[in-house]
């Protein structure tokens, strides 16, 4: 097992974003310099954490890398990793877990937007609150996160599985507006409030065990279902008719815009 | 003044009967001269194969629906992303890049010449401002005359000296290069919403057919003595069964000009199909390239598919509507007023398509069924079939049996019996290949006399060489050097000055648009005609005094001012 | 002198027949304009020079001075950020890509605040649009959704619209049937012949039933939605459904409502639908002259609209992040250079604060609420008055922006090529 840990520095202008793509276990694996980007600077990795690393390991999958301090301005964390652990200690920057196709994040604090954008596996678990566009995909692309699993013990931002054509999203606290918008596959679980529901939905299936505020009207009713797992009564619909869609909607309650 | 000597080099130059020689290319400034004095700088060739520099005569690189095609596409966008280095620009795009982009990859590739291949009047301004960060070719813009009402007007009234009127005007007003009819009648009628099936189809309101349209204006092309024929992108494109009506048009055209063809048609694959529904498509390419064969006044490009992603972009307004209600992806139109339209969908050609994989044959077979290769010029009507920058994957399947034969063993295992590709033996050689990527694109232009398309003295100093030594090369087993050297020049030379070197871009450059001021006696200029102007008054939203083209957009120009016969 | 067939730099009408009289180097007179281009034409009260603020106040500078200031000021900074640019021309705002591009730098222009949400949605399904001629020649139903020409583009619907002479129709005002959708009777609305009130925040689930409806899913839409009756919106299916030619206008009552960018994609695929019924188009009214020329200047030069970030060398674009509202508001800039704006005018408090905080450089023709919060000002031409260059229409078509004055101003092709010849100096090729 391999433990890195990366303390952020006191930095002169706090507020300016850091790019760390480079952050992501298998970096670790081989000696070689990893820089970050501060602004249009690029800057040794070492400029902005202390970094510390014990053990030794062949495998991606025996490293864990341990954020520690204020990184709730550093972006891109676990960009496109395959395996090993990351654990942020406090919140997190936006695109964290982009492209991730495997091991797992597990972010104390909160996560800035785009936590787990186009993501294809592994998982993701925020124990706070996720910004905007929470498991979703990028501008213009069809298919937003694949597969893998994201959880946020808090709250989600608006747009939350945007695009989601696989894998899994799971809210414990509320969503924003229009998560699941666009969905065309996999899975949304809400065990809060949102809004507006899975516009422009085509597949996929999202249960919302609390109330859906603003529920579009281009969902048809399919009457009422026991969820198996929590037994609570769900009213189950179909769309969105709007686009020939197909996809399912369970909710606990709805209010129609009124 | 400036010298530089090309020593060594093995040319192919087929307009001049050169097919593999060594010998050195003096350069003097932006020419090929008969010799240069002992100061000039040296280049040597090596032995490798050297040509002319490329020209591309039907490519979508610049103007207002490449820009949309950009605009919509962020997902492509990221796919082709550079930062800026030593002289390059920073670009971005893969199926339609930014146009340092084409700029960069066409001019690495040895491509010196581009004619854009649509261009709406009325946004000509826009392909001229995007010309001119193109810095490292020349360029052209096709103009589009599908759906002009003036045109079809006249065309009713059977004016044939006013259709030449009004095109001399337009070409000369928005700084265009050729007549460019896509879809003729099929665009106005898009305006509607309808389109028109094949060339006998009555347009609406206009009581004209395409047909008449297409004669009308090879006519009026011919009376203005233009270097170009008329450009023609012919009705009912990509549909089941399209090739009789593709037959039908070709029948149109006759024998009109002696120093080129009367008609250039472009993307034929396209235009190429039997069958009556996607079920039971197939090639009829034979049928098309046997009337090809007899018709040598016709010059056409093969509008090759390659798999993989890419982005259409037509101004045939009506087709992009059908394909995507196939494809259910995003949808841009964008249809112009009294002109055309243009519409651009993003796809995927995929091997286990059928359908994609017949289109795939279609073109390859165009090529190697055509008898003269000065007949067919090597093209995906980019980004239409492909990006351009897989070129040298057509050509490596051109000239390797084996290649073909291995691809088509990926491709849909449908497709054997319903194209005639694998009974094709033909492999093209290596003048055949430069004639298909340059010297038949030049003779089609009309741009041999300015210098283009060949290398001896007096002709302006576009030089492409390669790294392969083609003596030791046998391009049927060794197509993928043939693949690598020609995506990568040794040596790009563009009027006279190193312009790319093994991928880099080494100079900043300033493009030069070639466009055609048709030299019409006054009595004949529309500009001071009532009823034109009257019209355009009314019926266009921009004044007459505000739709030319300023010369200001234009950095360097070629103009060429044929005398017409009116 | 009078000047024919002018171009006005207010609106994206981009109107191109207004006649200017100018003499001693002021505009006297002008025809053809609404109020708003009257105003623009007829402007007075520019900044005289560069000025410089100081610890007590402002003092004039050179230009020399001012541009080597500018330098110092971007080449410092880490993230420098350069905004506005949609009311210059299309050569200046190429210069300002390549500037970015050389700085690393953020990019942005005002569509952050207007259209960037048309421009998302554009991105997710694309646009079935046309040029306003198309619209004036053949429609028969024009739908004004969210917008206000009334006020806003006032000669949109005498020039394109409403009361445009069209070739097909004998007498364009009463072939025309006008359907206004608002959340208030606006002018635009007294004008109509059907006008639609929906609650605010509402168009989003209107819009989705009207694409049901379309598609013959009548049976599931409830008797009201955000307001309006199943029974109006049957009649707007109707009314739409049989026109020959319906043409879509929307504004930021679409854009910048809940929603923003989905509102705009809902209506462009409700205009898909009805493709498949008749002849339809969508175009986002444009608020600048020319913010439609800065996203297609942007989008060929870098691949991408507005919301450039060069900061890694190559062009990244992500709305919502690198948007200089998003950036401003989380006081990610350390530098602005802004072009051809206004943002104290229009972006929120919050942004304007950290505006304060850090160098800003305006380069405007005018003392504007910006001149408060940058530490430099640099007079320039005003584009379409006393500089040429290119514009684009709120539906793409280019047009050149004439010159009626003559001036000793530079334009800002002159300025900015200067800044950016100089940078080059500094950062070598």
């Amino acid at each position: 097992m391999m433990r890195v840990l990366l303390e952020v520095k006191p930095r002169k202008k706090p507020l300016l974003p850091i790019e760390a793509e480079c952050i992501t276990p298998a970096s670790f694996l081989e000696e070689r310099d990893l820089t970050v980007w501060k602004g249009n600077r690029e800057l040794m990795l070492s400029n902005v954490f202390n970094v510390s690393v014990t053990g030794e390991v062949d495998s991606v999958d025996g490293v864990e890398v341990v954020l520690r301090g204020e990184t709730s301005r550093i972006k891109r964390v676990g960009e496109y990793m395959e395996g090993g652990r990351i654990i942020i200690e406090d919140d997190i920057g936006m695109h964290c877990g982009n492209f991730m196709s495997g091991g797992r994040i597990e972010v104390h604090g909160n996560a800035a937007a785009w936590l787990g954008r186009e993501m294809r596996g592994g998982e993701i678990i925020c124990h706070g609150d996720a910004g905007d566009y929470c498991a979703s995909g990028y501008r213009g692309e069809k298919r937003g996160m694949r597969g893998g699993r994201v959880e946020v013990c808090g709250n989600a931002g608006d747009f939350a599985g945007e695009h989601l054509s696989g894998g899994s999203l799971i809210i414990h606290g509320d969503a924003g507006d229009f998560p699941g918008v666009e969905m065309r596959g996999g899975e949304i679980m809400i065990f809060g409030d949102c809004t507006r529901a899975c516009g422009n939905m085509t597949g996929g299936r999202c249960h919302v065990f609390g109330t859906v505020h603003e529920m579009l009207p281009t969902f048809r009713n399919m009457g009422e279902v026991v969820h198996e797992d929590t037994g609570q009564v769900l009213t189950a619909f179909r769309g969105d008719v709007a686009n020939r869609g197909k996809g399912n909607l369970f909710v606990g309650n709805y209010q129609y815009m009124e | 003044m400036s010298e530089l000597l090309v020593k060594n080099a093995y040319v192919i130059d087929p307009v001049n009967g050169i097919n593999g020689e060594v010998m050195d290319i003096a350069i003097r400034d932006q020419w090929i001269v008969e010799e240069v004095g002992s100061g000039a700088m040296v280049i040597d060739a090596k032995g490798q194969l050297t040509l002319p520099g490329g020209i591309d005569s039907h490519t979508h690189i610049c103007g207002t629906k490449v820009n949309f095609g950009r605009y919509m596409s962020p997902e492509d966008m990221r796919a082709g992303r550079m930062p800026r280095r030593g002289s390059m620009h920073a670009t971005s795009g893969y199926s339609v890049p930014t146009t340092y982009g084409n700029t960069y990859r066409y001019s690495t590739m040895g491509y010196t010449t581009l004619l854009e291949g649509a261009m709406a009047p009325l946004e000509a301004r826009h392909t001229h401002e995007e010309f001119t960060h193109t810095p490292l070719q020349d360029t052209m813009a096709n103009t589009l005359f599908d759906g002009n009402w003036a045109i079809m007007e006249a065309v009713r009234d059977g004016d044939m000296r006013r259709v030449a009127a009004i095109t001399a005007w337009t070409l000369s007003a928005v700084k265009g290069f050729a007549i460019k009819l896509t879809n003729p009648g099929g665009t106005e009628a898009w305006g509607w919403g309808e389109d028109v099936t094949c060339i006998h189809d009555q347009i609406p309101h206009f009581e004209v057919t395409p047909a008449e349209i297409i004669t009308a204006m090879i006519t009026a092309n011919e009376m203005l003595n233009l270097p170009h024929s008329v450009h023609l992108h012919c009705n009912n494109l990509g549909k089941p069964g399209n090739y009789t009506c593709t037959l039908d048009t070709f029948d149109l055209a006759r024998d009109l000009n002696k120093n080129r063809q009367t008609l250039y048609a472009t993307h034929v694959q396209f235009h190429s199909y039997g069958g009556s529904s996607w079920k039971d498509i197939c090639s009829k390419s034979e049928e098309i390239t046997r009337s090809l064969n007899s018709k040598p006044h016709i010059v056409f490009d093969m509008g090759q598919v390659l798999f993989g992603r890419t982005t259409t972009m037509t101004a045939d307004g009506p087709m992009e509507f059908n394909l995507y209600r196939l494809h259910h992806n995003k949808w841009s139109n964008h249809d112009v007023e009294l002109e055309t339209g243009a519409g651009i969908i993003p796809v995927l050609y995929r091997r286990s398509n059928l359908v994609n994989s017949i289109m795939w044959a279609i073109g390859l077979e165009l090529a190697l069924l055509t008898d003269d290769p000065w007949q067919c010029c090597l093209s995906t009507d980019s980004p239409n079939g492909a990006p351009f920058v897989r070129y040298p994957e057509i050509i490596a399947m051109l000239m390797s049996r084996r290649y073909r034969e291995e691809e088509m063993s990926s491709v849909h295992p449908g497709t054997e019996h319903r194209v005639p590709l694998p009974a094709i033996d033909r492999e093209l050689d290596w003048e055949e290949i430069a004639i298909m990527t340059r010297a038949a694109q030049a003779k089609a232009l009309g741009l041999i006399d300015i210098g283009k398309g060949h290398l001896a003295p007096g002709a302006e100093a576009d030089i492409a060489i390669y790294p392969i030594q083609i003596r030791d090369v046998d391009p049927s087993v060794d197509y993928m050097k043939v693949k690598e050297a020609f995506a990568t020049t040794a040596y790009t030379i563009k009027r006279g000055r190193v312009v790319a070197r093994q991928g880099d871009c080494v100079v900043d450059g300033i493009n030069s648009t070639i466009w055609v001021d048709p030299q019409v006696p006054p009595e004949y200029d529309i500009s001071n005609d009532p009823e034109f102007v009257k019209k355009f008054d009314r019926y266009y939203t921009v004044r007459m005094r505000n739709y030319p083209v300023q010369d200001v957009y234009l950095e360097r120009q070629v103009c060429l001012r044929p005398e017409v016969s009116l | 002198m009078k000047f024919d067939d002018v171009l006005c730099p207010f609106c994206g009408c981009l109107c191109d027949d207004i006649t200017v009289t100018a003499e001693g180097g002021r505009v006297t007179g002008v025809d053809n304009t609404c109020l708003l281009g009257t105003s623009k034409f007829l402007g007075d009260n520019r900044l005289k020079n560069p000025i410089m603020r100081t610890d007590d106040g402002w003092k004039d500078v050179t230009y020399d001075e001012a541009i080597a200031s500018t330098l110092d000021a971007l080449l410092e900074a880490d993230r420098p950020l350069l905004y506005g640019w949609s009311g210059t021309h299309g050569e200046a705002q190429c210069i300002g890509v390549h500037m970015a591009e050389l700085l690393g730098a953020v990019i942005d222009n005002t569509s952050s605040v207007c259209h960037g949400p048309s421009i998302l949605a554009i991105q997710e399904v694309g646009h079935p649009g046309c040029t306003l001629g198309q619209v004036k020649n053949r429609a028969d139903v024009i739908i004004y959704w969210g917008c206000n020409p009334t006020e806003a583009h006032p000669r949109h619907m005498s020039r394109y619209t409403t009361y445009a002479d069209g070739y097909f129709l004998d007498n364009a005002f009463r072939d025309r049937t006008v359907i206004v959708v608002d959340v208030r009777r606006t002018e635009t609305a007294e004008l109509a012949d059907v006008f639609v009130e929906i609650k605010p925040g509402g168009d989003y689930a209107v819009l989705s039933a009207l694409r049901a409806m379309v598609r013959g899913r009548d049976e599931m839409i409830p008797d009201s939605i955000a307001g309006v009756s199943k029974e109006q919106l049957r009649h707007i299916v109707e009314i739409c459904k049989n026109a020959k030619f319906c043409a879509v206008f929307f504004g930021v009552g679409l854009t910048m409502t809940r929603g923003k960018y989905k509102n705009v994609r809902n209506a462009i695929e409700l205009v898909d639908e009805l493709s498949r019924h008749t002849k339809a188009t969508i175009t986002p009214m444009r608020g600048h002259f020319n913010v439609y020329g800065s996203n297609e200047v942007n989008t060929w030069m870098s691949g991408y609209p507005y919301a450039i970030d060069f900061c890694r060398g190559i062009a990244f674009y992500n709305p919502g992040e690198t948007t200089a509202v998003d950036i401003l508001a989380r006081k990610e800039c350390d530098a602005a250079l802004i072009v051809a704006s206004d943002p104290a005018a229009h972006l929120p408090s919050k942004c304007i604060r950290h505006l304060a905080n850090i160098p800003v450089v305006q380069i405007d023709p005018y003392p504007n609420m910006t001149t408060a919060f940058c530490n430099l000002q640099i007079p320039v031409a005003v584009s379409g008055i006393d500089a040429e260059g290119t514009a684009y229409r709120m539906d793409g078509v280019p047009i050149r922006l004439r010159k009626v004055l003559e001036t000793e101003y530079p334009t800002d092709t002159m300025l900015l090529g200067r800044i950016y010849e100089a940078m080059m100096e500094v950062r070598g090729r």
